[in-house]
């Protein structure tokens, strides 16, 4: 809202130095976003609040200035020259929407010699930022800014019958604004209508029709009140906002209609017309006064700090309202009209903590009675997750929730995605039912400004429709592409590859003791086909990887190999992980030893765990894969592998004797399930 | 013969062991003299204890003793290669090389920032409390004391799903959700995604990460909103940070308060500065005392129980922290930007 500083001095002296001022108001919640000087005027720019349309005009900022200052408002008259007739007996209104229109005042002034206005009228809709029109809608200009209470004028003689009424839209009709286009009525429009047909749309935008022109004659001056949820309604429905809607949508200032239409017609008749006599003033529910009881003790309970009674009758004095003692400590206190924002006790506390200053109350710490002990297990395991992934070299991103549909659909996750009704963009009209193509993007970013790996992840919310339900599922999403990080000079450059990412999920698994878990190949619209795995916890798939499919990476512009994977994270941990127990460490040495043999192409890894857990092999602690390797040396159908074997006895010491009887027992099994040839001798290794 | 072969043997381990205590040039000097002196020195020995040996052992003999003096000439050059003049052992390696380091993620500096924040309130007994981004008009709205079609909403423009279903536009919904369950005392942090629905600009985004706070408890005053909210200002922008309450309006709180700190950038002396547009402070979180119809929509009574709140963006907050001018950064993921929070 722009405040002319001159044209404030019209309601209360100011005489403090500008920046002082401006300080000030900061401090009493007017913050100004810019200072203008014009023509020896300072303008502000003020933001303002939605609750306070009372500051949307000079005399509002003028009474917080007041208040502030310890200053009464200047008395002003405004005098009029007025003709014989009555109003009642040039001009009818009629409400036939009492609740949507509860007082609506008017009058008419003759004669109004149409023109440019006086210069001190200009200068002020100047500062408002606007161009002057004529003397007519100047004045209405001149009015609403001065006041903040909406008026309108309408040229007399093109109101039909001399009549006024205040209702709904019919059906069908239209209205052509001032700027010239035409609107579309609804029937839950308010409108200003004359006996045939609408002259204006109530309390947003008059009509072309009966505006003010060089040949009018005759003024009608609107002031009225009109319900802030139907204008509102209106102008989003036609999607227009005017000076006038702005302020009836936040709450006009019921008593003061009456005030405003005065104004005007003063104004015009300063100008040479002359007014009809007493205000026509529909007002069939009067509006009775809200009282709020405020006490000194909430003040201090709310606020912390004793503010002295006399601060507070002062305050609330010099702000509008009536202030009348119940009992010492209580008072009951009237609310003027034109401050619909205050109701209760607690906004009353707000007013004198303004005045009283935020700065003057003490800082304390907030005090403690208890402790929550709970233990937020979600965000223990994502701080877990995370330290995982990053510790496996792996950068964290945050990418939008919104998505391409489009490239969603390309995507494939097969879930119905949740559209917004008013996106941004078309291109992120959908919320993302999965996080691997936001991880694509942002490979194709960084691989597109040089470097030569990308290996991210990210943890987010994925959302879609299952039946009428939304869901909304958190979700791990991961993606690897390109040259390791980490190469130095002692090893060379490496390229990633799925066991890295499958690796980076075993370790996830493991950290957060979702263990026994398994991977199942299984196929997926992300993944090229017999390239991608399920991740398995308790039977139950929680997670997918793979190699992304080559059309997905190339629609991003991505030429390499790029492997992916998602976790649901929502499904995850609605499961129970393997306690965590603490186990001794082995008082006795193992004894380790490396089996390499040729396995069947065909043959899966996993098959020879398979294998061995149908022995009953006590004494096997463990094994792993050491070495794989497949050429020349080796039959085309074959692979060669290292598995290493551990073994131990928990009670004593190992003979050699005993652990050869289980490796031949390992051996032979592996034989003759799984067609294994040794390949050469075995190697003892004491651990 | 044999007793040749064990002796040689013998000398060459003792060699070996003795090679690996040398330190400097005296050590190494005392090994030259052990085993080459021409008086008692092992090599020496060893050739006159050739004539001692049979005729037909002799040649195969002095090859053995040969090849074993060799042997020490050999190590003992390479020794004088390792140490140098001024008695400390060479550079054996170039020790100037680049170390080998295992590559380590940058976590999201969002992430980092919003942890950071996070772990103050923590320290101040606050627990955690998240709640769903895909909210109700009454959880985002209504409950939080915005009528119906008021105009307050316009500063919390939203994205519709369906006409009751919205993308939440702050995590104060959490606030409602948690104050239905559980009973004061509450103290509670909210961080998270939330959306508006704001055409793109350097500091404005569709998305973005807000950190709310709420305090309900009995005899919970304004003053303890300023010193608890000056406590958190100071611990993540410093001690000597000053601040600044002032009036605002947001429904769900009254009184309310805007905070701003002073400009860490220009410290008020930039008339045109960026940050602060010249006027020496940054708005940085929004606050005030629970209004009491909130407290009413959860059945808490404002008579008995009152409460202070907070809520602040943290990538506006971390763009001013590290003086970050674009937002859009934080969701471009460019590694090059990352990477740089790893060392934060």
């Amino acid at each position: 809202m722009k405040i002319s500083l001159d044209w404030i001095r019209e309601f209360v002296t100011v005489d403090i130095p500008r920046q002082e001022l401006l300080d000030r108001l900061t401090m009493i919640g007017l913050v100004a976003d810019t200072v203008e000087e014009r023509d020896g005027d300072v303008v502000l720019d003020l933001e303002t609040y939605a609750n306070r349309p009372d500051t949307l005009g000079h005399l509002g900022v003028a009474r917080e200035i007041g208040a502030m200052l310890g200053l009464s408002l200047k008395e002003k008259s405004w005098p009029l020259a007025e003709l014989p007739q009555a109003t009642t007996e040039i001009a009818d209104v009629q409400i036939s929407s009492e609740n949507l229109c509860p007082r609506y005042c008017g009058l008419v002034v003759r004669d109004v010699p149409v023109g440019p206005s006086p210069d001190g009228l200009r200068r002020r809709v100047e500062a408002m930022g606007l161009r002057p029109i004529n003397n007519v809608v100047d004045v209405s200009n001149y009015v609403l800014f001065a006041t903040a209470q909406p008026i309108h004028t309408f040229d007399f003689g093109k109101i039909g019958g001399g009549k006024i009424v205040v209702r709904k839209a019919k059906r069908g009709e239209t209205l052509k604004d001032l700027d010239g286009r035409t609107l579309e009525l609804t029937t839950d429009m308010l409108v200003i209508a004359d006996e045939s047909r609408p002259v204006a749309l109530a309390g947003v935008i008059g009509g072309e029709a009966s505006g003010i022109t060089d040949a009018t004659r005759d003024v009608f001056i609107e002031s009225a009140n009109f319900d802030p949820v139907s204008i509102r309604k209106t102008a989003k429905k036609l999607g227009l906002s005017t000076d006038a809607s702005y302020r009836f949508e936040r709450g006009a200032d019921v008593g003061f209609a009456p005030q405003a239409a005065l104004m005007a017609a003063s104004l015009l008749t300063q100008m040479g017309g002359k007014a009809s006599r007493g205000l026509i003033d529909v007002y069939p529910k009067p509006h009775k006064p809200k009282s709020v009881r405020l006490r000194l003790r909430r003040i201090a309970e709310l606020l912390g700090v004793d503010v002295p009674e006399s601060l507070v009758v002062e305050v609330l004095g010099r702000l509008g309202f009536r202030v009348e003692t119940v009992h010492k400590g209580v008072w009951r206190v009237e609310v003027p009209t034109f401050r619909v924002d205050i109701g209760r006790e607690a906004d009353l506390i707000e007013e004198v903590a303004r005045f009283y200053g935020y700065d003057r109350i003490p800082s304390e710490f907030t005090p403690v009675r208890s402790f929550d002990l709970s233990v937020n297990r979600k965000r223990e395991r994502l701080g877990r997750i995370r330290q995982t992934l990053l510790g496996q070299g792996f950068d964290e991103v945050i990418n939008w929730s919104f998505a391409d549909p489009e490239r969603e659909a390309a995507a494939g996750s097969g879930l119905r995605p949740v559209d917004v009704q008013n996106p941004i963009s078309s291109r992120a009209s959908v919320l993302r039912t999965t996080l691997v193509p936001g991880l694509l993007e942002n490979a194709a970013w960084n691989l597109n400004r040089g470097l030569e790996g990308v290996h991210v992840f990210e943890l987010g919310n994925a959302f879609y429709w299952e039946g009428d339900k939304h869901r909304e599922e958190l979700r791990l999403g991961l993606v690897s592409t390109g040259l390791l990080p980490g190469a130095g000079w002692a090893s060379g450059p490496a390229e990633t590859d799925f066991y890295v990412l499958k690796g980076a999920l075993e370790a996830l698994m493991e950290a957060l003791r979702f263990e026994p878990f398994a991977f199942e190949e299984r196929d997926h619209a992300y993944f090229e086909e017999g390239r991608a795995l399920a991740l398995l916890y308790k039977g139950q798939p929680v997670g997918c990887l793979g190699v992304l499919r080559k059309s997905l990476a190339a629609a991003a512009s991505v030429d390499r190999t790029v492997f992916a994977a998602e976790v649901d994270l929502t499904g995850l941990f609605e499961k129970t992980p393997k306690p965590f127990q603490y186990a001794p460490v082995p008082r006795f040495p193992g004894v380790s030893r490396d089996l390499s043999f040729l396995l069947d192409r065909g043959v899966a890894y996993q098959e020879i765990g398979k294998a061995l857990a149908k022995l009953n092999l006590p004494l096997l602690e463990g094994f792993e894969l050491r070495d794989r390797f497949s050429g020349p040396s080796i039959p085309a159908d074959k692979v060669s592998l290292t598995v290493r074997f551990r073994f131990r006895h928990p009670q004593r010491t190992l003979v050699a004797e005993e652990v050869d009887r289980v490796e031949q027992d390992i051996v032979g099994h592996l034989k003759s399930a799984l067609n294994i040839q040794l390949r050469e001798g075995k190697i003892d290794n004491r651990t | 013969m044999a007793d040749l072969k064990d002796r040689v043997e013998g000398l060459r381990k003792a060699f070996e062991a003795e090679a690996l205590k040398v330190g400097d040039a005296k050590s190494l000097e005392g090994l030259r003299t052990a085993f080459l002196s021409r008086k008692k020195g092992h090599v020496t020995l060893l050739f006159e204890g050739l004539k001692s040996v049979p005729a037909e052992d002799k040649r195969e003999a002095g090859r053995l003793v040969n090849a074993f003096k060799t042997f020490v000439q050999d190590g003992l050059q390479t020794l004088e290669g390792k140490v140098r003049t001024d008695g400390r052992p060479a550079q054996a390696l170039d020790l100037t090389l680049p170390g080998r380091k295992r590559y380590v993620g940058a976590p999201h500096p969002l992430v980092l920032f919003q942890q950071e924040i996070e772990n103050v309130f923590l320290g101040m007994g606050f627990t955690i409390e998240e709640g769903p981004e895909i909210e109700t008009d009454y959880y985002n709205f209504e409950a939080l004391n915005f009528p119906p079609h008021h105009p307050a909403r316009d500063s919390w423009d939203t994205l519709y799903i369906t006409d009751d279903l919205l993308l939440r536009t702050h995590t104060s919904p959490v606030q409602i959700r948690v104050m239905e369950k559980k009973k004061p005392p509450i103290r509670i942090i909210i961080p998270g995604r939330v959306f508006r629905r704001e055409t793109p600009d350097p500091t404005h985004l569709p998305m973005f990460m807000q950190i709310e706070g709420l305090v309900v408890d009995e005899g919970i005053t304004f003053a303890h909103l300023k010193g608890t909210l000056e406590y958190f200002i100071r611990a993540l922008f410093g001690e000597k940070i000053k601040v600044r309450f002032r009036p605002s309006f947001f429904p769900f709180t009254e009184p309310s308060a805007e905070v701003d700190i002073e400009c860490i950038v220009c410290g008020g002396q930039d008339k045109s500065c960026r940050v602060c547009g010249g006027t020496g402070w940054k708005e940085i979180l929004g606050s005030g005392m629970v209004d009491p119809q909130v407290l009413k929509n959860v059945n808490i009574d404002p008579e008995k129980y009152s409460g202070w709140a907070f809520g602040l963006g943290i990538d506006r907050t971390a763009m001013f922290a590290f003086g970050i001018t674009e937002m859009r950064h934080f969701y471009e993921n460019d590694l090059r930007f990352l990477r740089q929070f790893g060392t934060k």
